[in-house]
């Protein structure tokens, strides 16, 4: 599904390249359970954003789906990623001024599906996860482990094939963070790939694969 | 970039509210300087006769004396005759014409202050042929003040000479009046003296209290019964007022202070034209706008750069600074930028003085602005702007909980503000209003230029002071008439512009007078060529003929007279006729013209009456020509072959057309001053606000941009705000501007309609200035990686 080749990012500080990631070389397969772990500035996110396309390489291959993404236009990028990828932060990243539904929303308006659609898909995933009860609360109304659920369902909504998080249970309590591990889990389980960033040894344990990155390299 | 962008809106704003605020404390300082202003009062007189309404600043030369001998209310009273218009004073073996002149009684300088610079003000004018100049007259005449002693020649009957008794400093701009020279009343060319209803004298009363100007108002009713009823009974067939006034018809005297003149009095015979309370609100209005408009800047821009200090908030505070030294700090920083503000402010205060002078037609300098006397008043504005603009600022970023601002790197709070929101509607709002007020006013001058008034103006070339020919005005005008390009040509000084003659006489229809047959017609003296000169249109009957003898008995009307005195569907052949005196004189109709506006627009079409007479003060040639400059040389060579020492003087009747609209073209030319300062002010404010909004908004924008909005999806976000904010102000600004400019407009009798699409255009360009200053803010925050604004720390 997803192979990276030689990928390198640097930024350039007075003069010296400081790499960011440094000849990554990855493949990732359909239904994968990936956990990326390393120490703070190793990489971890950027990598992730590399994986989610929110962030270019300065250098390498990247094919999702034995497609060559970074020689895509722009439009054809976003596209992809609107049809593939669904992502989880850390602080949720949920919109403060619109509603648990409105949120889970937002994404299936931008792709242009009529409001009956989205009404169906919504509902769904408050039935899913279980917060119907809560569609009409704003974010800052819920707990953080509701906010990443909400996140995860809005992640979700747009069905996508891969789901990047990055310290998905980061902001929460270790009982909210083992939930939220679960739910990951069982989503796995029913065919879903996954990308996590994170720090916890015990989270990481949730997926199949665990890559260490040490400044920038894969260990 | 921010702190400049907010001084320089804040400095605009503040140099348009410095100037306003001059012009409107000197409009409302008119005639003060006179120390006994609050005792001075300038009768008024009112008769309305059936359809003819006459309401003046002027009375008759008898109304003073009467008052002041039986009425000990009265502690004096002094008269001006300026009727007899400019004269021509001879300096140098050359004659000049002098166009600020009046004969004054010697009571003159006992009510009116100025000061004196040689001689005595007390005896200045007692003598006959005694002259006062002012300080720059008799610079120009003798190069020197000290010239009490010194003779003037004038063009007065049997050139009389002047003696100079006094020499006063110029007169202050801001009176109702402004004189150069002031001729003793001995000599005014007036001959109906002792008659009270011939009204051609201003009369100022000196009152011995201030409180007896309602015991005036009594004595002036007094006066009509006493006075004015035996003198109207010599004309007219009235027994007494109380039947005349039945019937609708007024006569009545009333009195202004002094004071009030410049700005509540609008009569026919003011001494020259002056403003209106109107101006002087619209005008408050729109400083005080323009004031809240750059505050309200200052507040936003202020705010916008909020997120970005927010940070250094979180660490004051977390070092130990409490709130309000946190405000302290933030209101210095406000106060010290209303500073930059104010001095750049006057900076470009003193750099645009000639242009405000030209946009307000008034004459400050710079030291008239900018003088130790308005130091005060910047202080006060330092404050005000530091404080108002600064205080909210001050306490919305205060306010910051420093764990927060510290924790996530933008500050966690809505990005729409009730408050700002409001704010930038007001500013479009007041933008609109100006921007609509432009449009129209532009428009009806539009109107005014094009409109078909009836006669021609293009191609006329009007000779002023024309009487200086003396007996060969005929001679003259046939020599200019040989000329290859001159059509033809009119001897007369009654034209369809301002400063030309204009007099008006009651004429009746049967052979006594009643109130309800006499017309107030204007009564013009024209020779036969004018009206093929103008090109009035003649709807029956003929033109004078000099051949026919007769003629000097007959009369041309124009429609209206034709209505007004009632003459029916065949007017020709009927008569009208004038008292004078104890004779009486009849007119019978050879001809009707059309109807054509001879006064401003802002006037109705009034009865005239056009009668075979010689009036030489102008003359119109009707001229065709490729070289102007040659034909121009052409004439004055013959004019100073044959008024030898007069200076050729001439204008041209579109261009004196023109001039009749100078105040409404002021008004236009102001509105879009302001209208653009406004806006550009507002804009600036948008700007800011579109990048304050941008800021907060950033974590949202990259939100969505991950959830797979396009760029463009974005500004529309964006910018759909923005424009919603824009509607609500054109929402409330249509209606005050369609209410205002209506108002503006019922001065005008004949007037454009305020038209939809005045409000609609507006409208657009109100969006496209607001999306064109919102959308670069927009697009930038747009085209950011979301990467950049979603970074976990």
């Amino acid at each position: 599904m997803i192979k990276l080749e030689h990928i390198f990012k640097w930024y350039n500080v007075g003069g010296t390249r400081s790499f960011v990631l440094k000849d990554i070389n990855l493949q990732i397969e359909r239904g994968d359970f990936i956990s990326i772990m390393g120490p703070s500035g190793s990489g971890k996110s950027t990598l992730l954003n590399v994986i989610g396309l929110l962030d270019e390489p300065n250098e390498g291959h990247y094919y999702f789906m034995d497609e060559d993404v970074l020689a895509l236009k722009p439009k054809k990028r976003t596209t992809l990623f609107q049809s593939h990828m669904g992502y989880v932060f850390q602080s949720y990243h949920l919109i403060d001024e619109l509603t648990v539904y409105e949120n889970i929303e937002t994404p299936l308006i931008y792709k242009n599906l009529s409001a009956k659609e989205r009404k169906a898909i919504v509902g769904d995933m408050l039935d899913r996860f279980g917060i119907v009860g809560k569609k009409d609360l704003f974010p800052a109304q819920l707990s953080g482990g509701q906010q990443q659920i909400v996140g995860i369902a809005r992640a979700l909504a747009a069905s996508p094939k891969l789901l990047l998080a990055d310290e998905p249970t980061g902001n929460l309590n270790s009982k909210q963070g083992e939930e939220i591990m679960a739910l990951f889990k069982q989503l796995n389980e029913e065919g879903m790939t996954i990308i996590q960033v994170t720090h916890s040894e015990k989270n990481a344990e949730y997926g199949k694969r665990i890559i260490n990155l040490l400044d920038g390299q894969v260990k | 970039m921010f702190t400049l962008l907010n001084i320089i809106g804040l400095s605009f704003g503040l140099a348009g509210f410095i100037f306003i605020t001059t012009y409107v404390f000197d409009e409302l300082s008119y005639d003060k300087f006179h120390t006994q202003a609050d005792r001075i009062v300038r009768l008024n007189t009112h008769i309305h006769i059936g359809e003819s309404k006459m309401d003046m600043a002027l009375t008759s030369d008898g109304i003073g004396p009467i008052l002041k001998n039986e009425y000990t209310e009265v502690e004096d009273f002094t008269r001006l005759y300026t009727s007899a218009g400019a004269k021509l004073i001879r300096k140098a073996g050359k004659w000049i014409n002098e166009t600020h002149v009046a004969h004054a009684d010697s009571s003159f300088f006992r009510i009116f202050s100025y000061q004196v610079l040689h001689g005595h003000l007390d005896q200045a004018l007692t003598e006959p042929n005694s002259v006062v100049l002012s300080r720059s007259a008799a610079e120009r005449y003798f190069d020197s003040t000290d010239v009490v002693g010194k003779t003037l020649e004038t063009n007065d009957a049997g050139n009389t000479v002047y003696q100079i008794t006094a020499v006063i400093e110029d007169m202050p701009r801001n009176g109702h009046f402004n004189y150069d020279f002031l001729f003793a009343m001995e000599n005014a060319p007036y001959w109906n003296w002792g008659e009270l209803l011939s009204h051609n004298f201003t009369t100022y009363i000196l009152l011995r209290n201030a409180t007896d100007r309602s015991l005036l108002e009594t004595h002036l009713e007094a006066y009509v019964h006493k006075h004015g009823l035996p003198a109207a009974k010599r004309y007219m067939d009235v027994t007494d007022i109380e039947s005349f006034r039945k019937d609708g018809n007024v006569f009545h005297y009333d009195a202004i202070p002094i004071t009030d003149i410049h700005l509540r009095s609008n009569l026919r015979g003011e001494l020259r034209p002056n403003s209106s309370f109107q101006y002087v609100y619209i005008f408050s209005a729109i400083s005080l706008f323009i004031l809240l408009i750059a505050c309200v800047n200052f507040i936003n821009l202020s705010t916008a750069r909020s997120a970005n200090r927010a940070k250094e908030v979180g660490v004051q505070k977390i070092l130990g600074a409490s709130r309000s030294s946190v405000a302290g700090q933030f209101l210095a920083e406000s106060l010290l930028l209303a500073l930059g503000g104010i001095i750049l402010a006057i900076v470009l205060v003193a750099l645009s003085v000639p242009l405000f002078n030209e946009l307000s037609g008034k004459e400050f300098k710079i030291n008239d602005i900018i003088n130790f006397r308005s130091l005060p008043l910047f202080a006060l504005l330092l404050l005000f702007v530091g404080l108002v603009a600064g205080y909210y600022p001050a306490v919305y970023l205060s306010a910051f909980n420093p764990l927060q601002v510290l924790k996530s790197h933008t500050v966690i709070s809505s990005g729409k503000s009730v408050f700002r929101s409001g704010l930038v509607v007001f500013q479009f709002t007041i933008s609109i209003v100006l921007i609509v007020g432009t449009f129209i006013v532009t428009a009806q001058l539009r109107y005014i230029q094009h409109k078909k008034l009836g006669y021609e103006r293009e191609n006329i070339l009007v000779i002023n002071d024309y009487h200086a020919l003396g007996n060969q005005t005929k001679a003259f005008r046939d020599e200019i008439l040989n000329l290859p390009n001159v059509k033809t040509g009119t001897i007369s000084g009654f034209l369809p512009v301002s400063n030309s003659s204009r007099s008006d006489n009651p004429y009746s229809k049967e052979t006594v007078m009643t109130p309800n047959n006499t017309v107030q017609l204007q009564t013009w003296h024209i020779d036969e060529q004018y009206i093929p000169t103008l090109n009035l249109e003649l709807v029956s009957g003929r033109n004078f003929a000099v051949a026919r003898r007769a003629d000097s008995a007959a009369v041309i009307l124009n429609e209206t007279a034709v209505k007004h005195f009632g003459l029916g569907e065949d007017p020709i052949g009927q008569q009208i006729h004038f008292q004078f005196g104890d004779g009486m004189e009849s007119f019978h109709v050879i001809g009707v013209i059309k109807d054509f506006n001879f006064e401003s627009l802002r006037d109705p079409v009034t009865p005239l009456g056009f009668f075979l007479g010689h009036s030489p003060s102008q003359a119109a040639f009707k001229i065709e020509t490729t070289d102007l400059p040659l034909l121009l040389s052409r004439i004055e060579n013959k004019w100073n072959k044959l008024a030898p020492g007069f200076a050729f003087d001439y204008r041209f009747m579109d261009e004196a057309f023109d001039s009749m609209y100078k105040s409404e073209r002021r008004m236009s030319r102001l509105s879009l001053t302001f209208a653009a300062m406004a806006t550009g002010i507002a804009c600036l404010g948008l700007f800011g606000l579109a990048a304050f909004m941008a800021e907060q908004r950033s974590k949202e924008i990259g939100i969505r941009k991950v959830l797979g909005s396009s760029v463009t999806g974005i500004v529309a976000m964006l910018c759909k705000d923005f424009v919603k904010l824009v509607f609500i102000a054109i929402i409330i600004a249509v209606p005050i501007a369609w209410w205002a400019m209506n108002k503006w407009l019922e001065d005008f009798t004949y007037r454009i309609d305020t038209s939809w699409w005045i409000f609609i255009l507006t409208g657009i360009i109100a969006v496209i200035i607001a999306l064109f200053t919102v959308s670069t803010q927009a697009i930038r925050a747009a085209r950011a990686n979301p990467v950049d604004s979603l970074r976990n720390e």
